[in-house]
């Protein structure tokens, strides 16, 4: 065996047996997944309220207003009537949580409806709490506003007068964004999880190999066999490279399986995560794997002690994933420079093959090229850093 | 055999050894003793290939530590200051690990391996994590790792720092052993009584400086004081001005 296998083997070993970082580091590649395809199933099943299934909602005094009620009906409205003998303050009964919007609609409607006075309707519901009440809130305030609009127009008519004379402007809004770009700008956050996972998997080993053995003492000895730098540097960078891989693999693994569950079609959006486009993915973050690795171990080479290690590192595992940031706010579109940058241009890339959009092989070569060629020159600074006296302290 | 011929070396303004020379002989215990700060640990780093002297240099069976590192490196052990050992891993795994990157393996390493615990009185935590070892527990370890080559020369910096009465018997017992195997044994010390029990050469050494070489007759003569104790501390001048 050569001095770099057996500086790999002892490093992965060694950072194996420690249950309690691996946890950490591992943790963050298997609850991502299942975090964001949690977190994305309820964004989606809740606010894109399905206009066409009927709603549902309580109403406290349906007698009042008999013919308001057949046109909520009409409109397809489950509507839960309270029965006014038993009902207490229907604040209470929200918040108590037996029913979860009430429009109450007030004694003396009919009378105020014939003498054509203001009517107050009230809706209560609770924000606080979990669930669809909120938006079912706006969606039977719109409908009680067009059907006394409804009434509006009718009194106008009566009196000769054209409706149109109070309605000044109208306003009409085109959401132009299409689903797939929807879907892009919820699926960018899948190359944060990703990117961040893959250095969150080197993130103690790259500690532990450096700062950390020079703390417990055994950087001397190791440096005092006949061993070249390089080799060594080599093998440590390698074994960190290892766990951020396998960290990607996870991670990626978990997003395969998890992401069909994400109700996608219901913003009508069909995407298929297939196994070759995962592999692509995959094949894509390579390159990135080593250079965190040898990131990260630059890094913590240069820190002091174990504590100050870790504190540098916790910064820099958020500094890939700013560009990723930048680009979701500022909406920049694709150029080749971009493809010369580590983490911005896999998490471009990464969203391509994620939505099934066309893959620009030459720019994933670049990405890859650019990424390797850094993570190199990464390499051969830790071997430098490894060949100075200032390495020990 | 060790030469060291006007080593001298600063970390920025502070000169740690200045024209540092001495020699150690084989199947000789030769002692590097000196207050602390003296500069035995950066003599013994230059030797061991981990710090580039200034000026002079460092031979081991005329091989110039610098020139040939990792020919020097691979016939020299070394029990740095403070050696630590990996917390994770075996006792007997610590040392398997610097056994292959001499380029041990196989048969001859475990065989190797076996001797030593058997030499070190290892038998009863050979198999068990580090971590929670006892000092003396770990110095063991950190020899037996420093020596699983068979080195020739062996370079110990303060090797009893930190060790009970019975593991520094045991300390002595294996420094004597390896004398006896016709090694050249190089050690640091600040503790005079540990050198007169083991050592049969003394360098003292203070404020980067060689201020005598001899065998132990020869430093209680020049001192003119039977008490060593009394002969080291004026020779190293720890009588005057310093504490």
């Amino acid at each position: 065996m050569s001095a770099f296998s057996i500086v790999l083997a002892k490093e992965c070993i060694d950072n194996l047996r420690d249950r309690r970082t691996l946890m950490s580091s591992l943790s963050l590649a298997l609850l991502g997944p299942l975090f964001f395809v949690g977190a994305m199933s309820l964004v989606l099943s809740e606010a894109i309220d399905d206009q066409d299934d009927a709603i549902r909602f309580s109403v406290l005094g349906t007698d009042h207003a008999p013919e308001l009620i057949r046109y909520l009906e009409s409109q397809n409205s489950e509507i839960g009537r309270i029965d006014p003998a038993h009902a207490s303050d229907p604040r209470v009964l929200v918040r108590s949580g037996e029913h979860d919007l009430i429009v109450v609609i007030p004694e003396n409607h009919g009378e105020r409806l014939r003498s054509g006075q203001l009517s107050t309707f009230t809706i209560i519901y609770d924000s606080s709490e979990l669930g669809s009440a909120p938006q079912r809130a706006r969606r039977v305030e719109r409908m009680l506003e067009t059907w006394g609009r409804t009434v509006g127009v009718l009194r106008l008519q009566l009196r000769g007068i054209d409706p149109l004379l109070v309605q000044p402007l109208m306003v009409d809004s085109v959401d132009v964004a299409s689903t797939s770009e929807q879907a892009l700008k919820l699926l960018g956050m899948v190359p944060y999880f990703v990117l961040l996972g893959a250095f969150m998997g080197g993130f103690y080993l790259a500690i532990d190999t450096t700062a950390g053995e020079r703390e417990q003492g055994s950087l001397e000895p190791l440096l005092s066999q006949p061993v070249s730098r390089a080799a060594l540097v080599l093998g440590k960078i390698a074994a960190t490279c290892t766990f951020t891989a396998m960290s990607l693999l996870l991670m990626l693994a978990g997003f395969y399986l998890g992401l069909p569950f994400v109700p996608l079609d219901r913003i009508g959006l069909e995407l298929d995560f297939t196994l070759p486009n995962f592999a692509g993915i995959f094949l894509l973050m390579l390159p990135l794997t080593w250079f965190a690795a040898a990131l990260l171990t630059v890094a913590a080479t240069l820190a002091k002690t174990y504590k100050e290690a870790q504190t540098y590192l916790s910064f820099l595992i958020m500094v890939p994933t700013l560009p990723i940031v930048f680009t979701q706010l500022l909406g920049v579109e694709a150029t080749i420079w971009m493809m010369l940058i580590p983490s911005l241009s896999q998490s471009i890339l990464m969203t391509a093959f994620l939505t099934n959009d066309h893959i620009a092989w030459m720019d994933v070569l670049i990405s890859m090229l650019s990424t390797g060629f850094l993570a190199v020159l990464l390499t051969m600074l830790a071997v430098n850093l490894y060949s100075r006296e200032r390495v020990l302290g | 055999m060790i030469v060291v011929k006007g080593l001298s070396k600063s970390f920025g303004k502070v000169t740690a050894i200045d024209a540092v020379s001495f020699s150690a002989s084989d199947t000789r215990v030769t002692a590097l003793l000196g207050p602390n700060g003296a500069g035995k640990s950066t003599t013994l780093r230059i030797l061991a290939g981990v710090l580039r002297a200034g000026s002079g240099t460092a031979e081991i069976d005329g091989h110039e530590v610098h020139a040939e590192p990792d020919r020097v490196r691979a016939s020299i052990g070394v029990l740095p200051h403070a050696s630590g050992v990996y917390a994770r891993l075996t006792a007997r795994e610590n040392v398997r690990y610097f056994g292959r990157l001499h380029g041990l393996s196989g048969e001859s390493l475990e065989s190797r391996i076996e001797a030593l615990i058997d030499q070190f009185d290892m038998r009863t935590f050979a198999d068990r994590r580090t971590k929670g070892f006892s000092q003396g527990q770990r110095v063991k370890v950190a020899l037996a790792r420093a020596l699983v080559h068979n080195p020739r020369h062996v370079i110990l910096d303060e090797p009893t720092n930190g060790l009970d009465v019975m593991a520094t018997r045991a300390l002595r017992e294996i420094i004597l052993g390896l004398r006896y195997a016709g090694c050249c044994v190089l050690f640091s010390s600040h503790i005079m009584q540990e050198v007169s029990n083991l050592c049969d050469d003394v360098i003292i050494i203070a404020g980067g400086r060689v201020r005598f070489t001899g065998d132990l007759a020869q430093l209680s003569d020049s001192a003119g004081h039977d008490d060593l104790e009394e002969a080291f501390v004026r020779i190293a001048g720890l009588d005057g001005a310093q504490t």
